[in-house]
């Protein structure tokens, strides 16, 4: 739950490595490199990324390396470029390296039993405002404009309710619409008055002091979305891919559990199911993010 | 019997316990702090301690903080990432010159906010201008509470700026997809709205002198307008459970005697987690007697910089709690347990307190700086706390003799423990941690653990502590200086020249291992004991006594109550498994608030009717379970 939580798209530590130029096809014997987006502190992601590669490596048998990128679009450039073999990602940006690099799921998330969660539209309860019509004219903040559940998922319920068209009408639907840099920034805006509302992930408002907590609550809930996925480059030899997604999937066993913990912490990991993500691919066609 | 979770929250931009309304005994975990943010917060907070620490004050800007996710301290970090000078910071701290470890300290942080909001305005993406921005926005928390305590409408103007600032960076997308322009028009506007404030307010030639070190707009202190800030504690603090959470062992429970039916012993109970029997800090951090005493145990990670010397101490005549009842001694001593309570008087470390309800009242009075408390609250307490039972021990008679099931090692050992050695002036280890009297004899003694206060000093006796439950306790002494029992064997082995051999301080420390033992030490969660179910059922335990309370109008015991347990209930709701019947609590929790209102305003009827709403929805909750 915390990753989703906490996941920031641009807390950034580069790779000296990304900066380099399109890798060559590598042997099998070449290290499999994974990608990870930082979330609070590239420090602290650093010892994770050690934890979790080491682990790897053994139960793969092949040198595993990680390094931190920038945001969601530098590991997208980095498997691309074929600097990564594999990453950490979020849906949305995931269909998107889909359509332009052919990016292949292989991992999603598991939070409180399920590999989906949704997007919210949080209000002060005493704010007065019960609906989204109630958010005319207001101001809202959002997480960031390249999140599912921090922007785009959120605002599809105003266009369900018929308030808005689409992204495009937003502007004059509401008052003003500002990206606050994240759930919590967004969640501390409106928390704190300095805007109506906020949209963000289900479970946002843990992100909140307990006090506030109980001072919030959500007016609008969008269908579910996919969690957060791990997903290859095209073109990673499939007995590497095998082996990692196994060795992945291993870290549900109790004895292994505590590894889950340099992994942005979900609660276990599934197969990904391509087919789970259309509602994202139509949603990011509707938006004009993908043709 | 009370626990206190662990909030899975973030507080970013509030410190521990920046929180409106009664105070909570749950608390909120702290988001990581920059190393030169902590070391200012840090600054702040020793620096209005007296004496102030100095060379704790110091390593506040050398070291990491504790428990920080950096692996650098501050002045390390800030010279790989600004070109701003600390020498006059550096300079202050040598020459301990307060009020000018102020001064550099802010002007440090003010110009580290610019440092970073001017590469966000050079940035050549917006990824790197985001990074930017989210940087001078956790700086700026170093001062946001104080700022926005003493200017509210100065801090809602620059809360919009950092808005604009974040939304106004643009997106780079995925791959070209998304992507949207940087305005920087509008971040330079933003920028200046900041900038601008600091300064005016962080950065001028000359501070004025300030009695108290906060982050308050130079400004607003020179308007000499009073400013109410929020007690939070520094960077580095933990004041949370420890984990994995002590068993309670109470005599009545035990006894299967239910608490709800012993309205003296449950209101005890409540207070004893109850912030509200504080003041001052200690109260508005939600400081309780639980929070150290934890379970009737000890809260081995409590820990909060100037104040302990390590996790599990604390120093409660400091000048942070209560400055009246300050001793301007750096003396924290290591946090006791209270299980057997009842048998362990005299109390206080060298054994001051005869009674159980003395101690109690020094607790709250002088060390937390509380009003005076009620007879009432002072028997409810001492009703609740001796009903702590030792935790059981199979492998030990209730004579203090070995069963079958301890280790042969322990039996030899048992010879040792009662061996009177010359060393200990022909006494022997049993001599004053009696067997057949909980290991302990209730006396103190000089054992030369203490370092003098002064020459010809005679203050070192100690009371006997019992070995009872010692193996989860850790560390061992007054100060908690030695980390094992083994350590503890051979400190006695060399000082007391014992002349033990190898095989024999192993020998002995398996009896004290065995000794202090315990069937099951720890409260054994799973899916149906959660933690929020075993607080849910104490706080609505606490709730119970209203039943006792109420007819008998007793309005400042009910509204005691009622500000402890309406809060701390909304504030565990966050903590359920099940998320989605948090509103249902959090309808409970405005019940009990009713209630206090209600006495409050002298309408009995209607605060009966909403403790009649309360029982009503608790019992629908408890049969659906969480």
């Amino acid at each position: 739950m915390n990753s989703m939580l906490s996941r920031r798209h641009m807390l950034a530590l580069c790779c000296a490595s990304l900066a380099a130029l399109a890798a060559p096809v590598r042997a099998q014997s070449a290290p499999l490199r994974l990608a990870f987006i930082p979330q609070e502190n590239p420090e602290k992601l650093l010892g994770d990324i050690k934890a979790i590669t080491g682990w790897l490596s053994r139960e793969i048998g092949v040198p595993v390396e990680g390094f931190v990128t920038i945001d969601h679009a530098a590991a997208v450039e980095a498997l691309r470029n074929g600097d990564a073999d594999i990453s950490f990602m979020g849906a949305l940006p995931f269909v998107l390296a889909e359509a332009q690099i052919g990016a292949v799921p292989l991992l999603s998330e598991i939070y409180r039993d399920a590999p989906t969660y949704t997007g919210r539209v949080f209000v002060r309860r005493d704010s007065g405002i019960t609906t989204l019509a109630d958010l005319r004219g207001r101001d809202i903040a959002f997480a960031d404009p390249i999140s599912e559940s921090g922007y785009l998922y959120p605002l599809v319920e105003f266009e369900r309710a018929g308030l808005i068209a689409g992204p495009a009408e937003s502007e004059a639907f509401f008052g003003r619409v500002f990206f606050a840099g994240g759930y919590q920034q967004a969640m501390q805006a409106m928390a704190e008055g300095l805007v109506d509302a906020a949209g963000a992930s289900q479970y946002a408002d843990l992100l909140l002091a307990p006090g506030q907590q109980s001072q919030v609550t959500w007016i609008a809930e969008s269908e579910p979305i996919p969690s957060h996925l791990v997903i290859a480059r095209p073109g990673l030899d499939a007995e590497v891919q095998e082996n990692f997604v196994n060795a992945m999937l291993r870290l549900n066993e109790l004895e292994h559990r505590a590894m889950l913990r340099h992994l942005y912490g979900p609660d276990g990991y599934v197969p990904a199911d391509a087919a789970a993500f259309d509602g994202v691919r139509a949603l990011a066609r509707r938006y004009g993010l993908l043709q | 019997m009370r626990i206190k979770l662990l909030a899975l929250v973030f507080g970013f931009g509030l410190g521990i316990g920046l929180l409106a309304g009664p105070a909570m005994a749950t608390p909120a975990r702290d988001t990581p702090w920059l190393p030169e943010a902590a070391a200012y917060r840090l600054t702040l907070f020793l620096g209005n301690l007296t004496p102030v620490p100095w060379d704790e004050l110091g390593r506040a800007w050398e070291e990491p903080y504790r428990g920080s996710e950096y692996t650098q301290g501050a002045l390390d970090w800030l010279a790989g990432q600004s070109s701003l000078p600390t020498e006059p910071l550096t300079a202050a701290i040598a020459r301990e010159d307060r009020a000018a470890v102020f001064e550099a300290a802010t002007r440090i942080i003010s110009a580290r906010i610019d440092e970073e909001l001017d590469a966000a305005l050079a940035a050549e993406s917006p990824a790197a201008a985001q990074q930017a921005v989210r940087t001078a926005r956790e700086l700026y928390r170093a001062i946001e509470d104080h700022l926005a305590a003493a200017d509210p409408e100065a801090a809602r103007a620059l809360g919009r700026a950092w808005l604009e600032l974040s939304s106004a960076t643009g997106s780079t997308g995925v791959l070209g997809a998304g992507a949207t322009e940087p305005d920087l028009n509008a971040m330079a506007t933003a920028r200046v709205v900041v900038s601008d404030y600091l300064a005016a307010n962080y950065r001028v030639a000359d501070f004025a002198p300030r009695t108290t070190l906060t982050a308050v707009p130079e400004t607003i202190a020179l308007s000499g307008r009073a400013v109410t800030l929020p007690a939070t504690l520094p960077p580095g603090s933990d004041i949370f459970d420890q984990d994995p959470l002590p068993l309670l062992v109470l005599g009545f429970e035990e006894q299967g005697i239910d608490e709800t039916d012993l309205p003296l012993i449950a209101y005890g109970d409540m207070l004893f987690d109850s912030p509200e029997i504080f003041s001052g800090p200690a109260r508005e951090i939600g400081i309780a007697c639980s929070t150290c005493h934890n379970r009737s145990d000890i809260n081995q990670r409590f820990f909060i910089p100037g104040a302990s010397h390590q996790p599990g101490a604390v120093d409660v005549d400091g000048a942070f709690f209560n400055p009246m009842f300050n001793d301007r001694r750096a003396d924290p001593i290591d946090i006791p347990s209270l299980r057997g309570l009842r048998f362990t008087g005299p109390y206080g470390r060298d054994g001051r307190f005869a009674s159980i309800r003395d101690f109690t009242r020094n607790v709250i009075v002088n060390e937390f700086a509380g009003a005076e408390p009620t007879p009432f609250m002072l028997d409810a307490l001492v009703a609740y706390m001796t009903e702590f039972d030792f935790l059981p021990n199979a492998m030990l008679t209730g004579d203090g003799r070995l069963t079958e099931a301890a280790p042969e090692a322990a039996q030899r050992g048992a010879a040792i423990f009662n061996q009177p050695f010359d060393g200990l002036n022909g006494k022997s280890c049993a001599s004053c941690h009696v067997p057949d009297g909980n290991f302990l004899d209730r006396q103190a003694h000089d054992i030369g653990s203490v370092i003098p206060a002064y020459e010809g000093s005679r203050g070192g006796a100690l009371d006997t502590p019992t070995l009872l439950g010692t193996v989860y306790t850790a560390p061992y002494f007054h100060d908690g200086s030695m980390p094992t029992l083994a350590a503890v064997v051979n400190w006695f082995d060399t000082t007391k020249s014992l002349g033990l051999s190898e095989s024999e301080r192993a020998d002995l420390t398996a009896y004290l291992e065995t000794v202090g033992a315990a069937d099951e030490p720890y409260e054994d969660f799973d899916t149906e004991n959660t933690p929020f179910r075993l607080a849910f059922a104490e706080l609505t335990t606490f709730a119970s006594t209203l039943d006792t309370l109420l007819p008998r109008r007793d309005t400042q015991h009910i509204l005691l109550l009622t500000d402890t347990v309406a809060a701390d209930l909304a504030a565990d709701a966050g903590t359920m498994a099940n998320l989605v019947a948090r509103p249902e609590i959090y309808s409970l929790a405005e019940h009990l608030a009713a209630v206090g209102a209600e006495v409050r305003a002298d309408n009995w009827a209607a605060a009966e009717a909403s403790w009649a709403a309360f029982q009503s929805e608790a019992q629908a909750i408890e049969e659906r379970a969480f």
